[in-house]
């Protein structure tokens, strides 16, 4: 590693002042999953490496006024044993098992997969089907915005240099809303997703209500499929239309060739990831 | 330079090193215990495991000023003075391992498990395993190790019941 300078902040503030007098040359630190990888292998010296893996204001998994909050440093086997993510959003905790292996997900931390922004992320499909909202904090102060803008492109969020994922909401209305999410990968352990599907919805009266689609690893970042979830919006539950809303998401995707898998290989396992995502929810809004 | 103040099998070590060190690099050359192994250094392998403050964790993938202040077990601490842990136990008596490479990550891992889940099924076991690579054994005897072990660890604590 190229020699930097490192500091542990106290508080996201000074974290946050950090960040703009070194900006560029610093770089955030949390659980080390990715970054340290990154830090190997950069040319130059980062500079300032902040840590932020231990800020008390970047942890916690609470429920607030706005919904269930979850401070961006919280590990991966923090929210696979939290009793109120259990609760409210289970579909969380089958999401963080899937990433890496045990001791990547005693380390890494949600927010760190949010930021990093591999469109393979496994955080990101769950939370983004669950319509949830970050909130950044910077020299200005805090700004909050769906998970959808956050994301810009692979690798890239909508972070300044100088400003700090802060926490993920799950929204109150969204709280205990039956969701599923299934990850294929080449294995279980280690592996980066091929396709990521997950799907959350309401049954209203027999109707589907509020369906939410959203795929990873198929695009440059996550995505809604918005066309799939619109055929579905107020529609009595049937095979024929989950089929045909899956076949929908499938056209809403760009997914790429790679040695890991084919274009036409992700694009089945689309259908298939979204098919079994809307059963999966719909059977648990059916209990 | 990094002034780094961590507990290590019980005793307190300190050290100084430049703010880039992972705390493998700090175990193995600064403390020189050489249990934790340097393998794929990208987090991958799983023959730098050790546990932190009782979690199992990746040593090439932390920074030795993230481990300031808090406890770390290495392989060299698993055993008392006298007798093997249940796990280095089963691991020796059913040949667990060959060449040794991946052991200490490997029954480290399975140490957090059975920390975490004293009875756990062999899908558990293998889920925990599931970051520790093995390129000798195909991982069954591995696998046979940790259940044996497990069943030592309730037969003594029945016992001590």
């Amino acid at each position: 590693m190229k020699p930097f300078d490192f500091f542990q902040p106290e508080t996201a503030d000074a974290a946050v002042d950090a960040l703009a007098a070194h900006s560029p040359n610093v770089r955030i630190l949390a659980g080390g999953t990715d970054a340290v990888v990154d830090l190997k292998h950069v040319p130059e010296s980062p500079g300032l490496v902040v840590d932020v893996s231990r800020l008390r204001e970047l942890k916690g998994i609470e429920l607030t006024d706005a919904g269930l909050r979850i401070g961006a440093a919280v590990t991966h086997t923090e929210i696979m044993q939290d009793a109120l993510i259990k609760e409210h959003a289970p579909a969380m905790i089958d999401a963080a098992h899937t990433v890496g292996a045990v001791q990547t997900r005693n380390l890494g931390t949600l927010g760190g997969n949010l930021v990093t922004c591999v469109p393979s992320m496994d955080s990101g499909p769950t939370l983004m089907a669950l319509e949830a909202e970050v909130t950044v904090v910077g020299p200005t102060g805090k700004r909050s915005m769906p998970l959808d803008e956050f994301f810009v492109g692979p690798r890239k969020t909508i972070l300044e240099k100088d400003e700090l994922l802060l926490e993920i909401v799950v929204p109150k209305s969204n709280l205990g809303k039956p969701a599923s999410f299934i990850k294929f990968g080449l294995r279980k352990g280690q592996a980066l997703a091929l396709v990521n599907a997950a799907s959350a919805l309401w049954i209203e009266d027999g109707k589907l209500k509020d369906v939410r689609i959203s795929l990873g690893a198929v695009a440059p970042v996550v995505i809604r499929a918005s066309k799939a979830e619109a055929v579905l919006e107020g529609q009595p539950v049937t095979e024929k239309l989950i089929d045909e809303a899956a076949k929908i998401a499938v056209t809403e995707a760009k997914p790429i060739d790679d040695f890991r898998a084919s274009k036409e290989y992700r694009n089945d396992l689309i259908e298939v990831g979204v098919r079994r995502t809307l059963k999966a929810a719909i059977d648990a809004a059916s209990i | 330079m990094a002034e780094i103040t961590i507990t290590v099998n019980g005793e307190e070590k300190t050290a100084s090193v430049p703010s880039e060190t992972t705390l493998l690099k700090l175990l193995r050359e600064e403390l020189y215990l050489t249990g934790a192994k340097l393998g794929c250094d990208v987090g991958d392998c799983g023959a730098c495991t050790v546990l932190v403050d009782g979690m199992a964790v990746n040593a090439c993938l932390m920074l030795a000023g993230q481990a300031h202040g808090r406890e770390v077990l290495t392989i060299e601490g698993l055993a008392d003075s006298q007798k093997f842990h249940p796990l280095q136990k089963a691991f020796e008596d059913l040949g667990s391992l060959q060449c040794g490479f991946c052991g200490p990550g490997m029954i480290l891992s399975a140490k957090y498990l059975i920390d975490t889940n004293p009875n756990p099924s062999v899908d558990d076991i293998k889920d925990a395993l599931s970051g520790n690579l093995c390129r000798c054994t195909g991982y069954t005897k591995i696998i046979e190790g940790v259940v044996d072990a497990c069943k030592e660890i309730a037969g003594a604590s029945e016992q001590a019941a």
